[in-house]
């Protein structure tokens, strides 16, 4: 007789590779083999909703049948490793960029990526943003050691296809706005968050991006200081602060002194 | 942001309750509706930002019950214990009247199934569920209410009757029952098991909760019918005549409707759970035993 866990490795072997053979000859002699589909039908319908929810832009993109087909591919060579599946999709953006049947998308990943950085920051915890009267305390001279950690929801992405804009275009169905885009407009570089009316995709300059790059990635104010005639560091760490963009704060490395 | 006010030890009541799903999140809120409790899905507020918002408010007025289904409390390779931890978190913040589970997994070799999966009727998978109804209640600090599957499959080397299973597992570790009785309708028609022999197989005073939902018939290649679990429509009227003989037995205990394909607008819901609640009122057997666990 198998045990527990021979048993559920072949329902997995029926799950993400199809072969009902295992657990077929381990179940009682008058069920029918059809009977193991409602379970592998559950499983893909399950986790293709949720890559749905997750990545509208992208299925419109693509059409329904094609996002099935993609997703049914991904469950099954990528299924969830944790039983919360707002986690589930990070790796689908990357997945469809090297997915022979989508390459001649190029933008794919791009807005893919866009929409699970959007779906991140929807889900992301919630930690009160800094205090700016805290900053108060520390010496002047030693403000330029200040480094910050930056809150759940924030995520950097710099771009090959301006994808804010598509997504912007698909998800407020305006072709006119679809039919203007420039493919070949040059990297973007994106700021998501979710501020307190909902999440904000931002396209950010070349310096304001690295600035805040460096500052999210736990370097000093001094380290992260961008040389450009074009950008005022004091004016942009001024609305960080003010938008809650931090939420711990420590004058030596991160790693060592924040709280998170 | 504001913690609920009611107390942890407020129970939920015997009353019936309806699954709060994010559709009807904005429409609980403005219209207050008169429901007796609610029940979420805890994998749904393990993050932040807005779902957890619209529950804290909801919150305040209404109890709430957790229930889980990503915890897998029959995995050979042992529960997560970071899901645990997850679960923990949601109820430290929910401050939830009754918590539970299901007797099922779907997690093995470090994948998430996203169903919950079978388990054969064996003296090694009852040790498994015991072994972690009793790591999860020593975990979280009170007692669980562990539910009976709705399933398509019967395992060769089962030998325990489902039922027995269900009424071992709480008299080993303590935890209460969630008698889902659409999901005894489901499983009896699709095994040719018996109803009634089901539930008056379990313990009425380990019953802390009943589900009731909607499910679909199939038909089978073979000509045979199979019954699905799929909770996209009304209560069947066999479901709620199955229900009427369980609270004659169980008496009153907190019932819920839950729906979750097609969901339709609330008042469906709560229109089902009116239903509920006058069954409530009118079974012969009237001791109330509502869990506060």
């Amino acid at each position: 007789m198998p045990t527990l866990l021979e048993m559920q490795k072949a329902m997995q072997e029926s799950l993400l590779n199809r072969d009902n053979q295992a657990v077929y000859a381990m179940l009682a002699g008058h069920v029918s083999a059809d009977r193991l589909d409602i379970y592998r039908n559950t499983f893909v319908h399950t986790l293709t909703k949720t890559l749905r929810l997750c990545f509208p832009v992208t299925e419109r993109l693509v059409g329904e049948d094609f996002f099935e087909g993609a997703a049914q591919i991904f469950i099954e060579e990528r299924p969830p490793r944790v039983a919360w599946l707002d986690l589930y999709g990070g790796e689908f953006p990357e997945f469809l960029s090297s997915f022979p049947p989508a390459t001649s998308i190029a933008y794919l990943g791009d807005v893919a990526e866009l929409e699970w950085a959007v779906n991140s920051a929807l889900h992301a915890a919630d930690i009160a943003s800094l205090d700016v009267a805290a900053l108060g305390a520390i010496e002047v001279e030693d403000q330029g050691q200040i480094s910050f950690v930056p809150h759940p929801s924030i995520r950097l992405l710099r771009l090959d296809y301006p994808a804010d804009v598509i997504w912007r275009a698909v998800s407020d169905a305006d072709d006119d706005a679809l039919g203007k885009i420039n493919l070949g407009c040059g990297p973007r570089n994106l700021l998501v968050e979710r501020l307190s009316a909902g999440v904000e995709v931002e396209c950010l300059s070349e310096p304001a991006w690295c600035f805040l790059s460096r500052l999210c990635a736990g370097s000093s104010i001094e380290a992260a200081l961008v040389d450009s005639s074009e950008f005022d560091c004091s004016a942009a760490l001024a609305e960080h602060l003010a938008l809650g963009r931090f939420v711990g704060f420590g004058s030596v490395p991160p790693s060592t002194a924040i709280e998170g | 942001m504001q913690r609920p006010n009611i107390s942890v030890a407020d129970p939920i009541p015997a009353r019936a309750g309806v699954g709060l799903r994010f559709q009807h999140h904005q429409a609980v809120l403005e219209i207050r509706p008169d429901v007796a409790w609610m029940e979420v899905h805890t994998e749904n507020y393990m993050g932040g930002g807005v779902p957890l918002r619209y529950l804290d408010a909801i919150r305040r007025d209404t109890p709430i019950s957790l229930h889980g289904v990503g915890l897998s409390l029959g995995s050979a390779e042992g529960i997560d214990p970071a899901h645990l931890e997850r679960i923990r978190k949601v109820a430290e913040r929910v401050e939830p009247g009754l918590m539970s589970e299901h007797i099922a997994w779907n997690v093995v070799g470090r994948s998430y199934l996203a169903d919950l999966l079978p388990l054969p009727m064996t003296e090694e998978a009852l040790e498994v569920v015991c072994r972690h109804v009793d790591q999860t209640q020593s975990y979280l600090k009170r007692r669980i209410l562990v539910e009976n599957p709705s399933t398509y499959i019967t395992f060769a080397n089962s030998i325990i009757p489902e039922w027995e299973f269900m009424a071992a597992v709480a008299a080993r570790t303590g935890c209460g029952i969630l008698c889902d009785v659409n999901n005894i309708c489901v499983s009896v028609h699709n095994h040719g098991w018996d109803a009634s022999t089901y539930i008056a197989a379990l313990p009425p005073e380990a019953v802390g909760e009943i589900h009731l939902a909607g499910h679909s018939v199939k038909s089978l290649a073979d000509g045979s019918t199979l019954r699905i679990d799929d909770h996209g429509s009304r209560v069947s009227d066999e479901v709620w005549s199955l229900y009427r003989q369980a609270i004659a037995r169980f008496g009153a205990v907190p019932t819920l409707i839950e729906w979750d394909n097609d969901v339709p607008p609330l008042q469906v819901l709560l229109d089902e759970a009116l239903h509920a609640d006058c069954l409530i009122r009118n079974s012969p057997k009237d001791s109330s035993h509502a869990d506060a666990a």
